[in-house]
């Protein structure tokens, strides 16, 4: 199926309202649902990820494209889930604890969800156990951890030690991001892996859940 | 004897090795520090301080630097050689420390008075005569502890996770009682006649200067267990003189008795008119109100106003281009303190570009850069990448989402804010209409009152009052957690962008 480029430009310029519409229209005119994701809204994520990655958006254009992305979704997945499609994987995302930031976590939330991700967020201030048991409970494939807090990111180790100790790795992988976290410091606590921008993220959890 | 010294550079960090008996002209200059008189002895413009080891005084540099000065390590670099191991304090970064001399109201009283504004990254204190006001000395310093971490929660973090807090509060306790002992010594003041010492600084600064665990400041809900007045002894910091010493008390949150001192420089809280300040430093701090009440907040604004994170950033020292406008020819017109080369851009410099490139088109107002070059020159060497106005839009829109939310908390609109006080050495020097024309303030510019260190100038004032006299004050100061305000995430996204009346997308 052929790009729908009205929806693809509204989620382009975070027109929610538009995106919502043709959306609704294009069901209504008997578009399969899937195609809709696969066609037109994950090639409009990428080319936001994209413009991201080029500096020619920012975290306000990436919000309100997100925001236009999810309009349109919501209307999507209680059919896609009825024809008992499967996502490409099930992620926990959540601010870890004694963290409050929650921008660069729900832009990696909504990216992935625009590649076809279900996503799970906890929100934030997030306690280990939560991220544990949500993984369990919805037989999550990933978990995402951020933290924007040189005070704070310590948290993440807890959570990978949770998650080795209750058996799930290396079934679950772990994914971290966030200003003061790093390569470095994924290695050290035993993350699979680490992301600096919303838009790499999306690529690392495909890869992880691909492995 | 080994072929080479080592050196470091405070508070740069810098430490290299150098051939024994180099030229210190030659080996700072990399470093940027610049020889205004070229290297004649005609001026202090060059001079460093010695830290650790030793550079011999000569009959150049006992013309130019007074007794005093030589007592306390400084010298000129231009006429000294690296003959051993050494750390130096570099001058020129002392530019961007920002006293006060302004007149204030007061009740005369005997003995001396000092007075200690404790910044993230700069201190300043002053000696007062207590009958006249007068001040006899100023001693400013960098903050020892800056070099374990900018800002506060790096600080924080280095107390909590490295369980270095003792390390700190040691570092500050023993810079302040140093400057102290400069001060009397500057003043030719008898330590005996010292009846106050007064200190303000945000709640971090206070929990390491007083000695009190800053785990609670380290995570959700960031609640301060105790952060009131806090007093002292000399004998209790190790000081050689102090008599009754007190750290101010804290407003709540993150935002400390600098910010009460603010309130009392500026005397927010006895206007009949809403009033507005807004102190700039390491951290952005606001407070809006009237006698009726005031609200107060911090935002994680970041130094980028300091020229941290900033790719060609600098303090506002020698060879910062500190003003832009437009040249001829479309071009740009800077002007860089000094007089001497650029080698980088301040904050007030970083807020000029913007507003002329906006203006110019050259920028979007959602920040993006117009055309397909990766960096904008504005003065040769210095230029604005696409990620440094990025980092500009982080910093302003936190600043005005704070503002727009403590509005909004007052059911007030900008219009009803009589004037707005910008404080810290940035919104001294920052021009007001570039500051509106960016969003960083969304008031009219004649509304807008640079008003330089009112930490400092309120921490004077207090040394004519009982120690306990603003713990009334402090604690009827509404503090608002920008963090878990609901409505802070949507608003500040908002002010990330530029005003549009500036130009079309």
């Amino acid at each position: 199926m052929p790009v729908i480029q009205t929806l693809y430009d509204a989620i382009l310029n975070g027109n929610a309202k538009a995106a919502k519409e043709i959306t609704q229209t294009s069901l209504a005119s008997g578009v399969n649902p899937q195609a809709l994701v696969d066609d037109t809204m994950i090639p409009a994520m990428n080319e936001v990820g994209r413009r991201y990655e080029a500096n020619e958006y920012f975290v306000p254009e990436l919000l309100i494209a997100a925001r236009a992305m999810k309009a349109s979704l919501e209307l999507i997945r209680p059919l896609l889930s009825a024809r008992g499609s499967e996502p490409v994987g099930r992620v926990v995302i959540g601010t870890v604890q004694g963290d409050l930031h929650d921008i660069g976590k729900n832009l990696v939330g909504a990216m992935l969800e625009g590649a076809g991700f279900e996503v799970i967020d906890l929100g934030v201030d997030v306690s280990p156990e939560k991220f544990i048991n949500a993984a369990k409970e919805k037989h999550a494939t990933l978990v995402a951890l951020s933290a924007l807090l040189t005070t704070t990111m310590h948290s993440m180790k807890g959570v990978v030690e949770k998650l080795n100790e209750s058996g799930m790795r290396p079934g679950v992988k772990v994914m971290i991001g966030g200003a003061p976290v790093t390569q470095k410091y994924a290695d050290e606590i035993g993350a699979d892996g680490y992301s600096s921008n919303a838009n790499a993220a999306v690529a690392l959890a495909r890869r992880l859940v691909a492995a | 004897m080994t072929a080479s010294v080592r050196i470091t550079l405070r508070p740069l960090g810098a430490a290299f090795e150098v051939p024994r008996g180099s030229p210190l002209q030659e080996v700072l200059f990399p470093y940027g520090v610049e020889f205004p008189c070229g290297g004649r002895a005609r001026c202090k413009g060059c001079r460093v301080r010695v830290l650790e080891g030793t550079l011999p005084v000569t009959a150049e540099q006992e013309r130019i630097l007074s007794p005093g000065e030589l007592d306390a390590g400084w010298r000129l670099a231009c006429h000294c050689r690296a003959e051993e191991d050494l750390t130096l304090e570099l001058a020129q970064w002392e530019a961007a420390i920002l006293s006060d001399e302004s007149p204030f109201a007061f009740t005369p009283r005997s003995g001396l008075g000092i007075a200690i504004d404790v910044g993230t990254t700069t201190l300043v204190a002053q000696l007062l005569d207590l009958r006249t006001a007068d001040v006899l000395a100023v001693a400013t310093a960098l903050n020892a502890q800056a070099r374990h971490g900018a800002d506060v929660m790096s600080r924080v973090g280095f107390a909590v996770n490295e369980k270095k807090q003792e390390l700190l509060t040691a570092l500050i306790r023993t810079q302040t009682g140093a400057m102290i002992g400069e001060l009397l010594r500057k003043g030719k003041a008898d330590p005996a006649s010292l009846t106050d010492v007064v200190l303000v600084g945000n709640t971090v600064m206070h929990h390491l200067f007083c000695g009190i665990d800053c785990t609670p400041l380290s995570r959700y809900p960031f609640e301060p267990v105790r952060d009131g007045m806090e007093p002292f002894r000399a004998e209790d910091l190790g000081w050689s003189a102090g008599g009754s010493i007190r750290f101010l008390p804290c407003l709540g949150g993150f935002v400390g008795s600098d910010i009460l001192a603010g309130i009392l420089a500026v005397n927010l809280h006895r206007s009949d008119v809403p009033l507005c300040l807004i102190d700039l430093g390491t951290n952005g701090e606001i407070v809006i109100g009237s006698r009726g009440g005031l609200l107060c907040c911090s935002t994680a604004a970041g130094p980028a106003f300091e020229g941290a994170r900033i790719s060609m950033g600098m303090r506002a020292a020698t060879g910062a281009i500190a003003e832009v406008e437009p040249g001829p020819g479309g071009g740009l017109a800077c002007r860089t303190l000094g007089d001497v080369a650029p080698r980088g851009i301040c904050g007030s410099g970083l807020v000029d570009a913007a507003a002329v490139l906006l203006r110019l088109g050259r920028i979007t107002p959602g920040g993006r850069f117009t055309g397909r070059e990766p960096s904008i020159m504005i003065a040769d060497p210095v230029a604005l990448t696409q990620t440094d106005i990025r980092e500009l839009q982080l910093a302003k829109g936190a600043i005005a989402a704070g503002v727009r939310i403590l509005l909004g908390k007052s059911g007030l609109a900008e219009g009803d804010i009589a004037r707005v006080y910008l404080a810290g050495a940035f919104g001294n020097y920052v021009n007001t209409a570039s500051a509106k024309t960016i969003g960083l303030v969304n008031f009219p510019p004649d509304r807008i009152v640079p008003s330089g260190n009112t930490a400092l100038r309120g921490a004077k004032r207090a040394l004519f009052d009982e120690p306990g006299a603003y713990d009334e004050l402090a604690s009827g100061v509404r503090h608002i957690a920008l963090d878990s305000d609901g409505d802070f995430q949507d608003v500040y996204v908002e002010e990330m962008r530029f005003p549009t009346e500036t130009g079309d997308r």
